[in-house]
């Protein structure tokens, strides 16, 4: 079991991957979104292959409207 | 409503109004409001998804069914360093290699911070990101950011949302006189046409608006209104402006006036 951080909410996960995180915490894979891993951007092809470990910082982003 | 087509980052336009998608009163108004504008590029955001959220898919649609190009912002992020990760980001989620970049140095002006503004800049150039800088309109470092190779350097009129207007036109008339070749795009504080108007008769390439067409009553009909205020600018500009006189010259001919006699 890691304690992760997932968009700055603390949270305790079994997930042994970032996309199997992604799967438990109910995101959308198919949803125009980016993943980051300690502040370092983790390509979507790299998902199922990266690993989590003990007090990761995981943050998920999506369009929004800007200026 | 277009004017001579303008280039940038090798990509050739005819509008010069870039346009902000946010703080529009509903989704259709956004809409109508780029078309109204003629705009070709439009500006995104990114920000934290929740699973609940479902994702930013229908306002992406909604982006590319304007057929505008797309340029993601990394606004709020406030080191070099979360702005090169959110680039990142950006251009997988929007397949642009196109990249805002903003980097917030006070939160209260939201003065971009020219240090880690410049230091992303020449990371993300050497990456193979097309860099449209926002800055402030400070001579050097605007120089700095063209020598790291941006494609547009984008500076303040005022500060953001403010809709003040240019607040130092000396300073962006230097600008423009000493960067002659680089692209250059106010962005930020503009809040009527007239402004608009302003800095294009100065000769800048562009600008870049949000909250002046999102946030007026009918944000339809300011887009309008901008898209006729930066072609009429840059008509000016192209026509040469007359030179200011330091006092009055009778525009009428005075050889042949009547009534005068010579005493």
């Amino acid at each position: 079991m890691n304690t992760l951080s997932l968009n700055g909410r603390a949270m305790t996960t079994r997930a042994p991957t970032l996309q199997a995180l992604l799967i438990e915490r109910g995101y959308d894979l198919g949803a125009a979104c980016a993943c980051a891993l300690n502040s370092t951007f983790v390509p979507r092809s790299q998902w199922p292959l990266q690993a989590l470990h003990d007090g990761d910082r995981v943050d998920v982003i999506a369009p929004i409207t800007g200026g | 409503m277009h004017t001579t087509p303008w280039t940038v980052a090798g990509v050739s336009l005819g509008s010069r109004l870039l346009l902000g998608t946010a703080r529009y009163p509903s989704p259709q108004v956004l809409s109508e409001a780029v078309q109204a504008s003629g705009t070709q590029v439009l500006t995104v955001g990114l920000r934290r998804l929740q699973p609940e959220q479902g994702g930013g898919n229908a306002f992406w649609q909604r982006v590319r069914d304007t057929g505008c190009h797309v340029l993601p912002n990394t606004a709020g992020c406030h080191s070099a360093q979360e702005a090169i990760t959110l680039a990142h980001m950006a251009r997988e989620i929007f397949g642009t290699a196109w990249i805002k970049l903003e980097v917030v140095g006070d939160d209260y002006t939201l003065q971009p911070d020219p240090f880690g503004t410049v230091e992303a800049a020449r990371t993300l150039v050497r990456e193979g990101f097309v860099v449209f800088a926002y800055t402030t309109d400070d001579l050097v470092t605007a120089q700095r950011l063209r020598d790291a190779g941006c494609a547009a350097i984008m500076p303040w009129a005022a500060p953001i949302g403010t809709g003040r207007g240019p607040l130092n036109p000396y300073a962006l008339a230097t600008l423009r006189a000493r960067l002659r070749d680089a692209v250059l795009i106010v962005d930020a504080g503009l809040g009527l046409p007239s402004h608009a108007a302003q800095v294009m008769e100065m000769g800048f390439d562009a600008v870049l608006l949000n909250t002046a067409v999102a946030q007026a009553g009918d944000p339809v009909r300011m887009a309008q209104a901008f898209a006729h205020a930066v072609t009429a600018g840059r008509l000016a500009f192209n026509a040469t402006p007359m030179p200011v006189q330091r006092t009055a010259q009778a525009s009428t001919p005075t050889v042949g006036m009547p009534f005068w006699h010579e005493n």
